[in-house]
């Protein structure tokens, strides 16, 4: 049953990612400036610059009509893994990714790390003991979070721990080629506590307060009450009965997180200088680099079409009572 | 709760209910019916909002921001290309012109000017400085404008000369002395200058003067030595066949022009600028006798024997020439600014033309008749003062009230403009997304079927988009062809056509909820056609909905403009916007020392999204019917 509705999922799917990757090439299209030209050294003689260029056209296979073009990408990006030549780089778009990509991983694991082991007790308690004190400064807390604009937070993070206290580096990524060991561990965790802790603030703000209305939610249910009346202890209340019952509508917003943080962090990365998938893609966005913008999206939709899946998949799985139609 | 807190809180109600019989007429019931009167859900919305602490400080703090940017805007307009370097990133402040009121009881000599600091000699040969701090304190060894070196303090001055953010000074007994910020050694003389000084046999330093990132001293046998920096510009060199014959030197930031002891003058500086070459020639062929030479950065103004006026040089802010009407007699003082010029005429009229944009032409009231015989100007600050020598009026930069950016731009002005554009973007990028997304989803949710499916796969489409790095490429592959305007629309439709999704969504379903209910079908069985259903009988139904998501989108559009705008991708340079004022933050020097480049920007961008979400949050819980238990 679950498989069959995967599948159904996973077909409607493709479409949409057939959509996105003709909106992206048809960017990558209109683009302004010559792609041959990006590719070729600038200081060699006319004639043999001339030759170049054909050859580079004819092997870029620019020639081609339009839609042969897109399909022969489409071919080599789906079924070979050959992202293309990155310009800038001088390098296959695929080893341009790959260390940016693991960064980019390694922080979007500790956020979420983090964030759990916060956003969930949190949640549970502001629900539990609601209109209290401490509900009331977490509710505080999540306005303030979703007012702040996350390169402001990081900014204000920079300037107090780095800048003032100077206890952090103010940005960049731990040296791996000097360092091992425990002290490469360390440096990991110097230079991942102010961009986490700046991602874990923003995406706190919408957790706690989605996670405390699903847990009222479900603490108003008739069986809650059962549960009490037949006189267990409130623990076995919150945590057996109510908590199982709101993980159903937590479950999507983890999932969501998880793959949101992929492209969204584009800018903290960047002011924090992280060498993270995110910021390269910035730094290709405005070197025109095409072969690397066009995979980089695909990538980042594929991400996209994934998170929606996996909550599908994640939403069905919890919850039995969820028809599969 | 323990019980004292109980009687407190008992206590604070009695007297809140005791004050409020006392001032405010409570509304009495009369009778059971208006008790339980029927009140519309609009009214109950409303009662509840206007009771709720929150939304009605989140609704005066975004109507403050409001007239900050759209009334601000019209108060004080904005020149955008509009740059002054020379005043770049000088700090919050509005006392640049406060001169210390001792100075009324001294005979002042001299009064020099830098970008935000003013400082007077008094005839006792003593300094006094006001105004603002123009350099930052780096580490270690930085010297501040206020802070005056003790040999300074102890000499007897004679003569003192501001560049741009330092001071040189000249005593009695002819010592050369400076401090402030001096990047280019501008505040002591060299040793290869003093080598040369030697050699000619200056014996003896008879003017000083100085530039942007310059000093000059000019000996007693004709000589003048040059040194600093002239960013890139060699008139270091002093003509080999003026040296000697030098008796006088004016000069503006970067160009000077000498005064030989022939009676004519040679400019240095930029070959080809007007001010170079369209020197007069009669003051250069001997054949009127020069006297007095006055200079702003760009333009002179020279005064001959018979007291006839030269002027020459950049047409940039009508210096070139006289002000119309002007009649050349009865001059007692002409004074320059870095951009002005300035007369006084006996019967202490004052004439003043040049740039306007730092209040420089605004005298202040009465001034012409409090008998002024001279003006000191230097940079944007100018002090009239009358025959005893007390200062009887000062005008020009004020200063900045949120300092100024890495131009010399006001930041103040620019916020104001900054929020307006900041503001305009969200509300109509969220009126785009509202629009799409409320036809879509009543279109999807009424008809239902394959309408539906087609709608809910586009739908599909737009969520599987990578939202951010789509945003980031299309703005600045499509946007890099626009204009100025056409780009701040195809921001605000980007935003909006990416991001009408959940809204849509929401929509569609409650629409399924309503549309089973039985006034729908009351309707369809009167006759009322489809459209009149959906938007008289159900539209109304989920209003609710669409006005709270309005509210909460519109304060994540404004930093989501914010966010690109910041990193390049949004509002570009010279329009300012909240987010693209912040970009600069992110050199670590502005960081660390000019917090008000970013702080400020940022705490406007934040009060705007705070109090929206305020709003934004009272309005659901207004709206929820089941909010009371949550």
């Amino acid at each position: 049953m679950l498989i069959k509705y995967v599948i159904k999922r996973i077909i409607i799917l493709i479409p949409v990612l057939f959509g996105i990757s003709i909106v992206l090439f048809t960017i990558t299209k209109i683009m302004p400036g010559d792609q041959v030209r990006s590719m070729l050294p600038t200081n060699i003689r006319p004639e043999v610059y001339d030759q170049m260029y054909e050859a580079m056209f004819r092997r870029l296979g620019l020639d081609r009509p339009i839609y042969i073009q897109y399909f022969s990408w489409l071919y080599n990006f789906l079924f070979l893994g050959d992202f293309g030549y990155s310009s800038v780089f001088n390098r296959p778009v695929v080893d341009v990714i790959s260390e940016p990509l693991k960064n980019t991983i390694i922080l979007n694991l500790s956020v979420n790390f983090v964030y759990l082991l916060v956003a969930l007790p949190v949640g549970i308690k502001m629900a539990v003991k609601r209109g209290s004190l401490f509900d009331n400064s977490w509710q505080v807390f999540s306005l303030a979070a979703f007012s702040i604009p996350s390169f402001f937070l990081a900014l204000s993070l920079i300037f107090i721990f780095s800048v003032t206290l100077g206890w952090l580096p103010i940005s960049g990524m731990p040296n791996t080629l000097f360092l091992e060991g425990w002290d490469l561990f360390v440096g990991w965790i110097r230079h991942l506590t102010l961009p986490v802790t700046t991602l874990v603030i923003i995406s706190l703000a919408g957790a706690i307060r989605y996670i405390r209305n699903a847990m009222i939610d479900a603490l108003s249910q008739d069986y809650i009450r059962t549960a009490r009346s037949k006189g267990l202890s409130e623990k076995v209340v919150i945590y057996s009965h109510a908590f199982r019952n709101a993980l159903i509508p937590i479950s999507t917003i983890i999932v969501g997180v998880v793959f949101t943080l992929f492209a969204g962090a584009a800018i903290t990365e960047t002011v924090f200088a992280y060498n993270g998938i995110g910021r390269l893609l910035v730094q290709a966005v405005v070197a025109r680099d095409r072969m690397l913008i066009i995979s980089m999206n695909m990538l980042f939709a594929f991400v996209n079409v994934t998170a929606i899946l996996a909550a599908d998949i994640v939403y069905g799985l919890i919850d039995p009572r969820i028809k599969l139609k | 709760m323990s019980k004292s807190d109980n009687t407190a809180k008992k206590t604070g109600k009695s007297f809140l209910s005791m004050f409020k019989r006392l001032f405010v007429r409570d509304k009495v019931i009369t009778n059971r019916l208006d008790e339980e009167a029927i009140r519309t859900p609009m009214k109950v919305i409303f009662l509840k909002l206007v009771r709720n602490k929150m939304a009605i400080i989140g609704f005066s703090l975004f109507m403050v921001n409001l007239l900050f940017a759209f009334i601000g805007s019209l108060i004080f307009p904005l020149n955008e290309v509009y740059i002054e370097i020379t005043n770049r990133n000088l700090p919050p402040s509005r006392n640049f012109l406060n001169y210390p009121s001792e100075l009324n009881d001294m005979n002042i000599v001299k009064i020099a000017s830098g970008v935000s600091f003013s400082i007077a000699l008094t005839d006792d040969g003593n300094l006094h400085v006001w105004g603002t701090e123009s350099s930052v304190r780096l580490e270690g060894e930085t010297s501040m404008i206020f802070d005056i070196p003790e040999e300074v303090q102890d000499a007897h001055i004679v003569d003192v000369v501001v560049g741009m953010r330092f001071v040189i000074v000249l005593d009695d007994e002819g010592n050369f002395y400076g401090w402030g910020e001096a990047a280019h050694n501008q505040t002591e003389i060299p040793s290869d200058i003093r080598r040369l000084m030697a050699v000619n046999r200056t014996t003896e330093i008879v003017k000083i003067s100085a530039g942007a990132m310059w000093s000059s001293v000019l000996g007693n046998n004709g000589y003048l030595y040059l040194w600093g920096s002239f960013q890139a510009q060699n008139n270091y060199i002093v003509p080999y066949e003026a040296q000697g014959r030098i008796v006088d030197i004016a000069s503006g930031e970067n160009n000077m022009i000498l005064l030989l002891d022939d009676g004519t003058v040679m400019p240095m500086g930029v070959r080809g600028t007007e001010f170079f070459e369209n020197v007069p020639e009669e003051l250069m062929d001997g054949s009127v006798n020069v006297v007095e030479l006055v200079a702003t950065n760009r333009n002179v103004i020279a005064r001959d024997e018979q007291g006839n006026l030269y002027i020459w040089g950049s047409r940039i802010d009508g210096l070139h020439r006289f002000p119309e009407g002007f009649v050349p007699d009865k001059i007692i003082d002409i004074a320059a600014g870095l951009r002005n010029f300035i007369i006084v005429k006996e019967n202490g009229e004052i004439i003043v033309w040049g740039a306007e944009e730092l209040r420089q032409l605004n005298l202040p009231r009465g001034i012409e008749d409090s008998g002024v015989v001279r003006v000191f100007a230097d940079m944007f600050q100018f002090y009239a003062v009358d025959e005893e020598s007390n200062i009887v009026g000062a005008w020009g930069n004020r200063g900045y009230i949120f300092g100024s950016d890495e131009n010399g731009r006001d930041i103040f002005t620019r916020l104001i403009h900054g929020g307006r554009v900041s503001l305009t973007v969200g509300v109509i990028a969220v009126v785009i997304a509202t629009f799409i997304a409320v036809i879509i989803g009543l279109i999807s949710g009424y008809f239902g079927g394959w309408i539906d499916h087609t709608l809910m796969r586009i739908a599909d489409i737009f969520d599987a988009l990578p939202f951010l790095p789509l945003v980031i490429t299309l703005s600045f592959i499509i946007g890099d062809r626009l204009d100025q305007t056409q780009r701040l629309y195809f921001i605000m439709i980007l935003l909006g056509v990416l991001s009408w999704t959940p809204l849509a969504r929401l929509i569609r379903a409650q629409l399924l909820l309503e549309r089973e209910k039985d006034f729908v079908l009351a309707a369809k069985a009167l006759g009322i056609k489809q459209g009149g259903i959906m938007f008289k009988h159900i539209l109304p139904n989920v209003f609710n909905f669409v006005i709270v998501s309005v509210t909460l989108s519109y304060a994540s559009f404004i930093l989501m403009e914010s966010a690109l705008s910041f990193l390049g991708f949004g509002i570009r340079e010279p329009t300012p916007s909240w987010g693209n004022m912040l970009t600069s933050a992110q050199e670590t020097m502005v960081i660390r020392h000019f917090w008000w480049r970013w702080i400020i920007p940022a705490i406007f961008l934040v009060a705007a999204a705070l109090s929206i979400n305020m709003v934004g949050d009272a309005l659901r819980e207004a709206m929820d019917p089941k909010s009371e238990e949550r």
